[in-house]
């Protein structure tokens, strides 16, 4: 007999809130049913109440979801105090176990507004009737009630003090299960107090969101083909899960001390040794053996932070003559050690190194699928951000992308006004070994309409400021 | 780093380098062995990923002889236990990997294979 669950949200990230409980749920293999009316299950809403099979549960979601504040056993809600005194009534049977004998602390609370002192006297008042008749206890009681009232978001506007106080949407009851524990990991992976990250390093919160879409936990092998300084290792393995990583600049990896600065990092987590490997590799020329190798792919593309560094692949932005080619070959079979500043800083690294040329972004996901669909076991999981421009997104950006027996299964806006970037989530629903992409840019005839995402050439619109083309003036 | 699991999974990946180009060979080794969790559900996931005898040989080249030469059907602990260390405990931090066929040299530095291509090496 399922059981109703009352979950407080964080104030951040809206978007990722229900992607983020149904990835929790598969991982520990919970059902669960959101409210029935549409309104109620409006994700941008601070209150949600979900049946649950099992109180333990319940407790497994509070302690993994990064976007859960708390969960409370649920008594009862309402547009008014009539109507959430009829429903707690109808609730008795949760709560009669604590009348007799139970010390608790009953507290009245709102998000975004604050209910004066003696308003809070009375509605304690009135839920008199409960009857509780153990100690009330301000600190560590048996069991603390909630009365939390839900006021519209009135982020930017002035008003007095307790203005509007009492014109609540929905109030809800209940009874304090669990807070939720895996908040204070935001904390704990700061990239602040991280002993090396990159300017490019993603803030701890959206990259322990990105590590419970992949479902990381032990035993699981996932994989970041755009490694970078790591941001993805670090809550991913505390997790359990195992990480490889690969980058085509070895430096980011390794920073500039003898052990790698991703292994420093991860040292300071306690999860070194579950960072497998990293490689200097660029992902358009991999060395996998064979396909079906990880659980999940997980990265963030160079390209977002377009801004600060574009993504690079193998080769060269114009063809070399022949005779070009053949001294470029010379050097790369037998080069000249160079004594430039610039080597000598980076003698570990061979003193050949191959040209690259940019990695356009609507490409670069587009192959991200691909190989996502090669190197992902069946069901395995493909978490990335994509950046885009927010005035001209559609939806058909991602699917447009996608390849046969790739799915999306959660896509998630982090808005930044002209633009955003999306947290993706594409699932491998196919069983069927499918070959390695080409990584060829794709051959468009003529006279064929192609879609043109709003990600593509991310980085020459940011740095337009995201403006309209202008139309050409007449002379 | 450079575990014995990921040299397994590696392969040679330069241009029209696609027969025999399994195997890399470890050249000029330093050896590490640092402890790691034993997660037996994990090694046996990976079994099916494994090429066997390239994993045996390298181990043996690599001076560890504890695991059998064809891959037993009984997963013993003690099986696990050997198989594990040999994946995910011994690691290669300096040295290198070389293409049985077309002879690449892969360096390892500080645990980090360099396994990008030249111009001349790529499609």
């Amino acid at each position: 007999m399922p059981s109703r669950y009352l979950l407080h949200f964080a104030q951040a990230h809206d978007d990722f809130r229900l992607p983020e409980l149904q990835s929790v749920a598969e991982l520990y293999g919970i059902t669960y049913s959101l409210p029935p009316r549409e309104e109620d299950r409006d994700p941008t809403r601070p209150f949600m109440v979900i049946d649950l099979e099992d109180e333990e549960h319940a407790r497994l979601l509070a302690r993994r979801c990064i976007l859960i504040k708390a969960v409370y056993e649920f008594y009862g809600q309402g547009s008014t105090y009539d109507e959430l005194h009829e429903a707690n009534r109808k609730s008795e049977p949760l709560w009669t176990r604590y009348v007799e004998d139970t010390s608790f602390r009953f507290l009245v609370t709102s998000s975004q507004h604050k209910i004066p002192q003696s308003r809070q006297r009375d509605v304690i008042e009135s839920f008199a009737y409960m009857g509780f008749l153990g100690k009330i206890e301000m600190k560590n009681p048996d069991i603390l009630l909630i009365c939390f009232e839900e006021y519209e978001d009135r982020k930017g506007t002035t008003r007095a003090k307790y203005e509007g106080d009492g014109s609540f949407r929905q109030v809800f009851f209940g009874r304090l299960l669990e807070e939720g524990s895996a908040r204070q990991l935001i904390g704990k992976f700061d990239v602040k107090k991280r002993v090396y990250y990159g300017n490019t390093s993603m803030e701890s919160e959206i990259s322990l969101l990105m590590a419970n879409q992949t479902l990381a936990s032990p035993g699981k092998l996932l994989y970041d083909p755009f490694m970078g300084t790591g941001s993805m290792a670090y809550p991913t393995t505390h997790f359990g899960a195992l990480v490889f990583g690969s980058d085509i600049d070895g430096r980011q990896m390794r920073g500039k001390q003898k052990t790698p600065g991703v292994i420093r990092a991860a040292t300071q987590y306690g999860t070194a040794s579950r960072v497998i490997d990293l490689a200097t590799f660029d992902v358009t020329h991999n060395p996998w053996r064979c396909g079906e190798l990880f659980d999940a792919i997980v990265t963030d593309p160079p390209c977002k932070y377009g801004v600060r560094a574009g993504a690079k692949r193998l080769g060269r932005k114009k063809e070399l003559t022949d005779h070009q080619k053949e001294l470029c070959l010379q050097h790369s079979l037998s080069p000249r050690p160079q004594k430039t500043p610039l080597t000598l800083r980076y003698r570990d690294d061979q003193p050949y190194i191959p040209p690259t040329k940019p990695y356009e972004l609507s490409h670069l996901a587009a192959d991200l699928v691909l190989l996502a669909r090669y190197l992902l076991k069946p069901g395995g999981r493909l978490v990335f951000f994509l950046p885009t421009v927010t005035e001209e997104y559609e939806d058909v950006d991602i699917y447009a992308m996608l390849c046969e027996g790739m799915d999306v299964i959660a896509n998630s806006l982090q808005d930044f006004g002209s633009w955003g970037r999306r947290l993706v989530t594409i699932k491998k629903t196919t069983a069927e070994q499918h070959p390695p992409p080409s990584f060829k840019p794709p051959q468009v005839e003529d006279d064929q309409e192609v879609h043109v995402p709003a990600h593509k050439d991310f980085r020459e619109k940011y740095f337009q400021g995201f403006k309209p083309k202008l139309e050409e003036e007449e002379p | 780093m450079v575990r014995l699991l990921t040299h397994n999974i590696l392969a040679c990946h330069a241009k029209d380098c696609n027969t025999n180009n399994f195997p890399l060979e470890f050249k000029d080794v330093q050896l590490e062995i640092r402890e790691a969790e034993f997660n037996p559900e994990f090694l046996k996931g990976f079994l099916p990923k494994l090429e066997w005898k390239a994993l045996v040989d390298t181990a043996i080249q690599l001076g560890d002889t504890s695991l059998p030469l064809e891959q037993p059907e009984m997963l013993d602990d003690e099986f696990l236990k050997n198989l594990h260390h040999v994946l995910l405990e011994i690691h290669v931090e300096e040295g290198s990997m070389t293409c049985p066929n077309c002879k690449h040299v892969y360096p390892i530095s500080n645990g980090i294979p360099n396994m990008l291509l030249a111009e001349h090496e790529i499609g």
